[in-house]
């Protein structure tokens, strides 16, 4: 086990070395044990380089330890399960883990040097932009080839069989990290009684006290940690969350968390938390910059926190000899651990020329050596670090370095300052103040409920720490207007003095800095000095576009490491105080989420609601296929014996046109108008003359937008004096009676009308063809149903086969049918029925398909599919539906000038030239058959019309009405134009006989 | 899945024999809200998101309807007296008891499994028994009420009922995210003891 | 997602709601009398200001009111919501066409 794991100190860290794992990565066994990450067990593993760079394809190994890690990319899992591109640092390790890295071609193993050099030069700041855009048709041989060697993540094969969920939240205090401060303003708001959410993107709470060596009320700090998690754990409404990132703060007071609830396979893989607060404290921490200094990327320079951490944490030593760089006095902590974790720390370069305060001291009497005034001006070793080259430190970044001196060591631990990760106090669009003497962006002024908190708020110091999370607790109690208890920022052991930090945002060099490729500030990207330079120099000044120039902050990470260093920079290019460059917008998320927490468990058949007929469970068992319509699954076609739908619906036409047919219309929204104004109301609504309609009656109403643009149509009835029944499209439905309540609560209150939707407690079954009277006659109906007594357009409550209904007489196929509406719970009983007494008849059950043919034939519009919401009535051919007798909406604009002209594309009939031919729905139609013909239209409707033996197609044609007779094109794909002519758009009965016997 | 995880162990069932009448008046016109509650025999509920029970429960839908649940049988009848008894007023009665569904959802953890479709504070002290609110649930809309601490009925449009219902049982078998039995701060989607 | 105060329902998510475009334009009383820029401007022009916006919402998952909101276009903060009154196309009045907010108490 030892050699499974040389780096692995023999005691120590918060891991079960009861219980080792085994894992691999890139194929090779491994072993970790439970508490470790993946990226703790590889390094303890021993393995260092752990994938390529992404342009330059240089050799890169693990920086950090946490969300901002930008080097240590997986693919964890394979086939459909698995995951592309989670940093090793934010992977809990589990049995059996399998890792490879992404960034892998040609082999993380094999060296392309040489290449790389040349490769370089032309991937440069702007790359994408000027190297690979000449010639132009090559780009996609490039892309192809640039995508792969920088080997982002592969996309899983095959659907995710795992489960993801969603979860709406409400709280009086979110709080976001569960460090020393988010534990602290936890503790108050819990104990005041508040509803709390506290949420850390570890597995574990406690944050930095997990790697401290500090005491709070004198025990160790990571069991003042546990005793607090144990008090929240058992305190009424407060919910802990762990292993769970809180990734956007949206408007509101909304935010997003991502819960990773365990390894894939068991339960719940991840859970998206939708959480409404009232209050947010944000104590997310602070990150830590590195240094910028030539081939600061190599394998082995980490940054020092994380060097504590796998050390403190996960008892993993990540090298033997080592340097540390710094410009100020945290990272002594990291020599000191190193020491006494038995590394040997060869030097600590600090570039103060008067060095560290107390912990300097204490690294001294260690006996490590302290190089005041120095600077890490560059590293040798290829695949690993073997050696620090040391100069004096002047003072200026610019310059270059003459001397220096070599110190062999196989890990350089640096530390460039710390910067308050502030992403989601300015994703709540919270301003930044830049703080020059602790060299970083300080949350300033908050624009929703949200107070930031501890080492996010500047205060680096555990005793301020805690006592700035105290206080942001109580504020937020305060701001919610909650109680709030009181309690005492705890004792914490006294932080050692400090030395001012001193800014160092780019170490000279050997070579002036424009030609110093290797001072890298942004670690994912590739992007260096250089880069920020040359992007400088032509003429980007605005920091979002030298970002979007050079990629910087870009990637998987959003450059949580090289943000503050290349703005740095930039500022020192052009002049400027870096307060004045400013940043760039942070915007969600601030880890990387994956796909299925998004969706939750809206996949499958929980995609999209489906809405079902009540005589849906005959349709499914008479095995017709479903068309989906808005949300609602309705019987396409009934197919018999093996039929296709082309032979399917060749039956079902014919039958209804000569004997009898039914369809489920039940999916028709229906509304009841009802009330002293419903008449002036809908005269308003519809197009028509309403007040013409004698109760009893029904018409063909339609809506136009105050665009004067077709809206929605469909048959209403006078079903009283002063009540109205309104049946609309399908889709429409709600947006219909959405909008006429605009129209009432808005514009109309003076009007007394109440409005009804009856879509679903009223199923409508279509009873079509010559042989439909008959069939109702059959049936025993209490109403006589004659040509005289019960004439075409009628409507009348009756009993039929002892179910009462409310019966019309419409017609949207042509023949002689009725509509028969009744309650739903008996809906399935009337279509049995139905079904039964129309043997005789050959009854014969159609679908949305033969519909669509039958009203085709007749040239009745689909709204919707011959209406797109640039299609007027008077383009349809219906300027015999408005009223010239009253005002209605749209009508005024139908006088527009654009309105009135002659050649806005008009609804006709088309019949392909060569008499077979189904034109696809969308055909543009062109006016010759020239190869650079203007279009002058296209197809809206088109099928084969058994009835009449020939494909039939409606379209909106320019100036179509006047140009019956004309032969225009059709632009078929892979084909030569086809010809087709122009015709009214009625094919079959123009007269209209056959629905008035 | 390999391995699942227990189930929220919530019931779902549907009620039966239900029938629902919607109710429009503005309730400004006292003798026109009287007339329909000599009817009912009971008040109708003025306060927003409120119902109230009896014979039949009466739901604020809005500030001028309601939705009256009540037995299949008796609906019919119910809607025909009370158009009878609003006759004379701008009212509206309309038997909807083919359009509505009503399941009963109940459980120690029926609020957990509800607030995973639901946007709604579902918190007790937020929600308490004899309130109701149309909201949204999955992707259905719904009227929700709080019977009682840990049984909601949910009227849902017809249409919806077998999604809604799919729905709610995929969120019951992927269970709760707090399991720890008899750990207290699970409450924070229960009633207080 | 905004957290919208129906005036009858109170504080609801933004999911629950259906936008309805800026509030206060009145449907003229004769169109025919308008020349064609005068009923392009009604029909097509509308504020889009910088900072409070009042606009129309429907709480369509609810009590299918329609109502008004002064917003912030710049910090979507919502200044107030309020019930529509007769006739004013969205005006901020508390007669409600009959119906107020909180009309809940029996009297």
């Amino acid at each position: 086990m030892a050699a499974a794991q040389p780096n692995r100190l023999p005691r120590g860290g918060r891991i079960d070395r009861s219980r080792p794992l085994a894992f691999s990565f890139d194929g090779k066994a491994l072993e970790g044990f439970a508490g470790d990450t993946l990226a703790s067990a590889l390094l303890a593993g021993g393995v260092s380089v752990l994938g390529r760079s992404f342009k330059l394809r240089r050799p890169r190994g693990i920086v950090g330890s946490g969300a901002e890690e930008p080097n240590a990319i997986m693919q964890i899992g394979e086939g459909a399960t698995a995951q592309p591109n989670p940093p090793a640092t934010q992977v809990p390790l589990h049995d059996g883990l399998t890792a490879r890295s992404t960034r892998g071609w040609p082999g993380v193993r094999f060296d392309l040097g040489a290449v790389n050099g040349a490769l370089g030069r032309m991937l440069g700041a702007g790359f994408y932009y000027k190297t690979f855009m000449w010639p132009r048709s090559w780009w996609k041989h490039y892309e192809h080839a640039i995508r792969k060697s920088a080997g982002f993540g592969r996309v899983p094969e095959g659907p995710d069989p795992d489960r993801y969920e969603h979860m709406n939240a409400h709280c009086d205090v979110l709080v976001a990290g569960g460090g020393p401060a988010g534990l602290m303003a936890a503790l108050v708001a819990a104990r005041s009684g508040a509803r709390v959410i506290l949420a850390d993107e570890q597995n574990e709470f406690g944050g930095s006290l997990l790697a401290s060596g500090a005491r709070i009320d004198a025990a160790p700090a990571s069991d003042w940690a546990a005793a607090a998690v144990v008090e929240l754990r058992e305190t009424q409404d407060c919910v802990l969350l762990p292993s769970s990132t809180v990734f956007g703060y949206h408007d509101h007071n909304f935010l997003t968390i991502a819960e990773r609830c365990g390894p894939q396979g068991r339960g719940v893989r991840e859970r998206l938390w939708r959480v409404r607060a009232k209050q947010v404290v944000l104590a997310q921490g602070s990150l830590e910059r590195p240094l910028v200094f030539c081939n600061n990327d190599r394998p082995g320079v980490m940054l020092a926190s994380a060097v504590s951490t796998y050390i403190q944490r996960y008892g993993v030593l990540p090298g033997r000899r080592a340097v540390v760089f710094t410009n100020n006095d945290s990272a002594y902590q990291a020599a000191i651990n190193l020491a006494v974790a038995g590394a040997e720390v060869a030097a600590i370069v600090d570039s103060r020329a008067g060095g560290g305060g107390e912990l300097a001291a204490g690294a001294q009497s260690l006996g490590i050596p302290v190089l005041k005034g120095h600077v890490v001006s560059d590293v040798a070793g290829r695949r690993r670090v073997a050696g620090a080259r040391i100069a004096r430190w002047e003072g200026r970044s610019w310059g270059t370095v003459k001397s220096t001196t070599r110190i062999d060591c196989d890990l350089v631990a640096v530390s460039g300052g710390w910067s308050p990760a502030v992403h989601l106090h300015s994703q709540a669009g919270g301003q930044l103040a830049w703080d020059p003497s602790k060299l970083c962006f300080l949350p300033a002024k908050a624009r929703q409920a949200n107070v930031s908190a501890g080492a996010g708020n500047g205060k680096w110091r555990l005793g301020e720490c805690l006592a700035d999370g105290l206080r942001a607790g109580v504020e937020a109690l305060s701001e919610a207007g909650l109680k709030t208890a009181a309690v005492r920022a705890p004792d914490a052991s006294a932080d050692a003095e400090e030395k001012m930090i001193e800014p160092l945002w780019r170490v000279p060099a050997a070579k002036d800095a424009d030609r110093c490729p290797m001072q890298f500030i942004d670690l994912q990207n590739d992007t260096t000095v250089a880069d920020i330079r040359l992007a400088a120099r032509e003429g980007y000044r605005n920091v979002e576009h030298v970002k979007r120039y050079t990629a910087l902050g870009f990637g998987t990470d959003q450059g949580k490491l090289g943000n503050i260093n290349g703005m740095a920079v930039l500022a020192d290019t052009l002049g400027k105080p870096i307060a004045d460059v400013g940043t760039t917008t942070f915007r969600p998320a601030y880890t990387p989420v994956s796909f299925g927490v998004c969706a939750g468990e809206s996949t499958g058949p929980l995609y999209d609601p489906v809405r079902t007929s009540a005589i849906h469970e005959w349709h499914e068992a008479a095995g017709a296929p479903m068309e989906t319509v808005g949300q609602w699954h309705r019987p396409w076609y009934f197919p018999q014996d093996g039929e296709d739908i082309q032979a399917a619906v060749a039956r079902e036409c014919l039958a209804v046109r000569n004997s009898l047919g039914v369809m489920d219309a039940s999916t028709l929204g229906k509304i009841d108008a009802r009330g002293p104004d419903a008449l002036e109301f809908l005269e308003r609504i519809y197009t028509h003359d309403v007040a013409r309609m004698k109760v009893g009656r029904c018409a063909y109403g339609m809506m136009l937008g105050e665009d004067g643009m077709v809206m929605d149509d469909g048959v209403m009835a006078r079903t009283a004096e002063r009540g109205f029944y309104l049946t609309t499209t399908t889709g429409g439905a709600a947006a219909v009676l959405e909008w006429m309540e605009k129209w009432l609560q808005t514009e109309w209150p003076e009007l007394e009308v109440y409005l009804t939707s009856l879509t679903d407690h009223y199923s409508t079954i279509a009873v079509a063809g010559p042989n439909s009277r008959k069939l109702l006659e059959k049936l025993g109906c209490d109403t006589p149903l004659d040509r005289e007594r019960f004439a075409f357009m009628a409507m009348k409550p009756a009993v039929l086969a002892g179910m009462r209904v409310a019966l019309f007489r419409v017609s949207f196929s042509g023949e002689l049918a009725f509509e028969i509406n009744i309650d739903s719970r008996h809906a399935l009983d009337m279509w049995r029925t139905l079904m039964e007494a129309g043997k005789e008849f050959c009854i014969t059950p159609y679908g949305t398909e033969t519909m669509h043919v039958l009203r085709a034939e007749k040239g009745f519009i689909i709204a919707g599919q011959d209406t797109d919401g640039s299609v007027t009535p008077v383009d349809l051919g219906m300027k015999w539906l408005l009223s010239k007798e009253k005002d209605f909406l749209g009508k005024r604009s139908l006088e527009r000038p654009d309105c009135l002209r002659d050649d806005r594309k008009q609804w006709v009939g088309l019949l392909a030239g060569d008499g077979r031919t189904v034109l696809p729905e969308g055909t543009q139609l062109v006016g010759d058959s020239g190869e650079a013909a203007p279009m002058c239209g296209h197809v809206t409707s088109s099928y084969f019309s058994a009835c009449l033996g020939h494909p039939i197609a409606l379209a909106l044609v320019a100036g179509g009405r006047r140009r019956r007779g004309e032969t225009i094109y059709a632009a078929l794909p892979g084909r030569k134009p086809l010809p087709a002519q122009i015709v009214p758009p009625v094919f079959y009965d123009p007269k209209g006989k056959r629905q008035h016997v | 899945m390999s391995e699942s995880a227990p189930p929220a162990g919530i019931a779902i069932r549907v009620r039966s024999a239900r029938g629902f009448i919607n109710l429009r008046l503005n309730p400004r016109n006292r003798q026109a809200l009287e007339a329909a509650e000599r009817v009912l025999g009971q008040q109708a509920p003025l306060s927003a998101n409120t119902f109230t029970g009896g014979e039949h429960n009466l739901y604020w839908l809005g500030p001028d309807e309601w939705l009256i649940a009540t037995g299949a049988q008796r609906a019919s009848e119910l809607a025909r007296e009370l158009a009878e008894a609003l006759k004379d007023f701008h009212a509206a009665v309309n038997d909807v008891s083919g359009g509505n569904v009503e399941l009963l959802v109940s459980g120690a953890n029926a609020s957990m499994v509800l607030a995973k479709g639901c946007p709604l504070d579902l918190h007790p002290r937020a929600f308490a028994p004899g309130q109701c609110a149309q909201t949204g649930l999955g992707r259905a809309a719904v009227l929700l009420a709080a019977v009682d601490p840990s049984t909601y009925a949910i009227v849902v449009r017809r249409s919806f009922a077998r999604y809604l219902r799919r729905w709610l049982e995929n969120a019951d078998s992927a269970g709760v995210p707090f399991r720890a039995a008899g750990k207290r701060q699970q409450a924070g989607y229960r009633s207080s003891p | 997602m905004l957290l919208i105060e129906c005036p009858w329902c109170g504080p609801r998510a933004e999911t629950e709601f259906s936008y309805g475009g800026e509030a206060g334009i009145f449907r003229p009383a004769d169109p025919h009398a308008l020349s064609d820029a005068e009923w392009a401007d009604y029909l097509f022009y509308r504020s889009n200001p910088r900072g409070t916006h009042r606009e129309l919402w429907n709480h369509a998952q609810g009590c299918r009111r329609w109502f008004g909101v002064e917003r912030d276009t710049v910090s979507y903060r919502i200044k107030r919501t309020y019930c529509l009154s007769g006739a004013s196309g969205g005006q901020p009045d508390g007669s409600a066409g009959g119906l107020e907010a909180g009309s809940g108490k029996r009297r």
